[in-house]
């Protein structure tokens, strides 16, 4: 009897480990939009008040944060520094290669590319313009990611907990 | 790494290495199949929207095929497209466009190693004023080069004394070598020449389209001296007044006067003792005396030294040497005029 009960306990423990693992796991993608937005705020500093190039102010944010998405500027600066290589495919290939990593989804990657394409091509204004209407869509994908989180953290976990319960009953 | 690669290196080390970097592959790789000897030689190189690729060497201008072979043949030569521009430009200014505002509105670039690139396309205003140039539709990429000596034979024209100089209007035409010596003497000026008994003086350089000293971001990417300062991206009159008042020059150098206010800035720097070395664009000092500003400046004797140069025998060919009076102290042997 005891033996079960303990199998019974360490069953509910996994399963409300997994639950809440996945729980923990919907809370990342708001936060990555939510980071995104105060880095470009970042990058509208960098380039209106320092009027720094672009793979200055990249590397520059990377290095200054320790967000996750920050790698994004990192990889894009990296990629800045080869020979011909314009702002547009650096900062593409820097969202495809890390997109996924972020918990970001193919909506959210869309937006990102649509940043890219006016990148460092038009005067002072038109950046601020691009950055300004990125953060106000990131703010959007954010709302609602927010909301998706809140519907699937309280599922993942009480399902969790719950399917524990279940497996142990029908075992028991 | 092979012998001749290195040797190509070497030589054609500017082009390849300072402008290169910032042309759209396509291009880029034409002119690396050019001749190295050539490539190393180029003056202008010129990209302009559906037109053939060219490239200004040897006093004329080539077609390129997509060979990288000059030819005179149109048909052959490498057709340039509107995007390898646009991406030319973004390129040459590191994607921050927004950063290099101030110098595209003026119509230019300068490149690390002070190579100018000129900038033509749909300009934008906003109240009568250039805002911005978009939908660039033309390049011109000039080499630049320092020649350092290249102001030797000349600069024996325009010291008056161990410490002191003449004042000096350097006139040629465009492409003549005029910012090159400028920049010659501005170091020769600063550094002193032992061989003419010269003992270095302050300079002071005003570079409104920082062709002289070629700054990058402020630092000076060629050679102009160790005792000048210099004012960069300022305009012409303004600067002068600025270096007089806070850096005690006793030299200014500037280049390509004659515009309203300069005759009015220079006779500032001059009441207050200091000498001045500056440029003006014209095949002759009777064809400088058109424009009002020079006229009176020449009338005033302002100046003490005219240079005359030209590109006769190559850039940088000395025509003549007249003083203030307009009496010829050196000219050229064999010339005409």
């Amino acid at each position: 009897m005891i033996i079960k009960i303990l199998g019974a306990v360490i069953l509910i423990g996994a399963t409300s480990f997994i639950g809440f693992f996945l729980a923990s796991e919907c809370s990342k993608r708001p936060r990555a939009l939510r980071e995104l937005q105060s880095l470009l705020q970042m990058l509208e500093n960098e380039i209106s008040y320092l009027s720094n190039i672009l793979a200055e102010a990249f590397n520059r944010i990377y290095e200054n944060t320790d967000f996750d998405t920050a790698v994004l500027f990192g990889e894009a600066a990296r990629h800045l520094g080869s020979d011909g290589c314009t702002a547009d495919f650096a900062w593409e290939t820097a969202v495809e290669e890390n997109y996924g990593r972020l918990s970001l989804n193919g909506e959210d990657r869309n937006i990102l590319l649509s940043f890219g394409k006016m990148l460092g091509n038009s005067d002072l204004e038109g950046q601020l313009n691009n950055i300004r209407m990125i953060s106000s869509q990131l703010k959007v994908q954010e709302i609602k990611a927010e909301e998706i989180k809140k519907k699937n953290e309280k599922m993942y976990r009480s399902l969790g907990v719950l399917s524990g319960l279940a497996i142990a009953i029908i075992l028991l | 790494m092979t012998n001749s690669q290195l040797r190509k290196q070497k030589s054609a080390a500017s082009v390849e290495n300072e402008i290169l970097p910032f042309v759209i592959s396509g291009i880029k790789d034409i002119l690396l199949r050019m001749d190295n000897n050539l490539l190393d030689n180029l003056e202008e190189i010129r990209l302009r929207a559906g037109k053939p690729l060219m490239v200004f060497v040897k006093n004329a201008d080539w077609f390129v095929t997509a060979e990288g072979i000059l030819t005179k043949d149109i048909t052959a030569a490498y057709p340039v497209s509107q995007a390898e521009i646009l991406k030319t430009t973004e390129l040459m200014s590191e994607n921050s466009v927004y950063a290099y505002q101030d110098e595209i509105r003026a119509g230019y670039l300068t490149l690390r190693g002070g190579h100018r690139v000129g900038l033509s396309g749909r300009v934008i205003l906003q109240d009568g004023q250039i805002r911005n140039i978009k939908d660039f539709s033309g390049l011109n990429i000039r080499v630049s080069k320092e020649v350092t000596g290249c102001s030797k034979h000349i600069i024996k024209f325009i010291t008056k004394k161990s410490c002191d100089i003449y004042n000096t209007l350097i006139i040629g035409p465009p492409q003549c070598g005029k910012t090159t010596i400028l920049r010659d003497m501005a170091r020769t000026l600063s550094n002193g020449a032992p061989e003419l008994d010269f003992s270095g003086l302050k300079v002071g350089i005003v570079d409104e389209r920082s062709e002289i000293a070629a700054c990058f971001k402020g630092v000076p990417q060629n050679d102009v001296g160790f005792r000048t300062d210099i004012m960069d991206g300022c305009p012409k009159t303004q600067g002068m007044e600025m270096l007089l008042r806070s850096m005690s020059p006793n030299i200014i150098i500037t280049d390509e006067i004659g515009t309203q206010g300069d005759k009015a800035a220079i006779l500032k720097v001059l009441n207050s003792g200091v000498k001045i070395i500056t440029s003006a664009h014209g095949y002759s000092i009777t064809e400088l005396k058109m424009r009002e500003e020079l006229l009176a400046m020449i009338k005033a004797g302002v100046f003490e030294r005219y240079i005359v140069l030209s590109s006769g025998n190559g850039p940088g060919t000395l025509e003549e040497v007249v003083d203030s009076q307009l009496t010829a102290i050196y000219r050229r042997q064999g010339n005409d005029n």
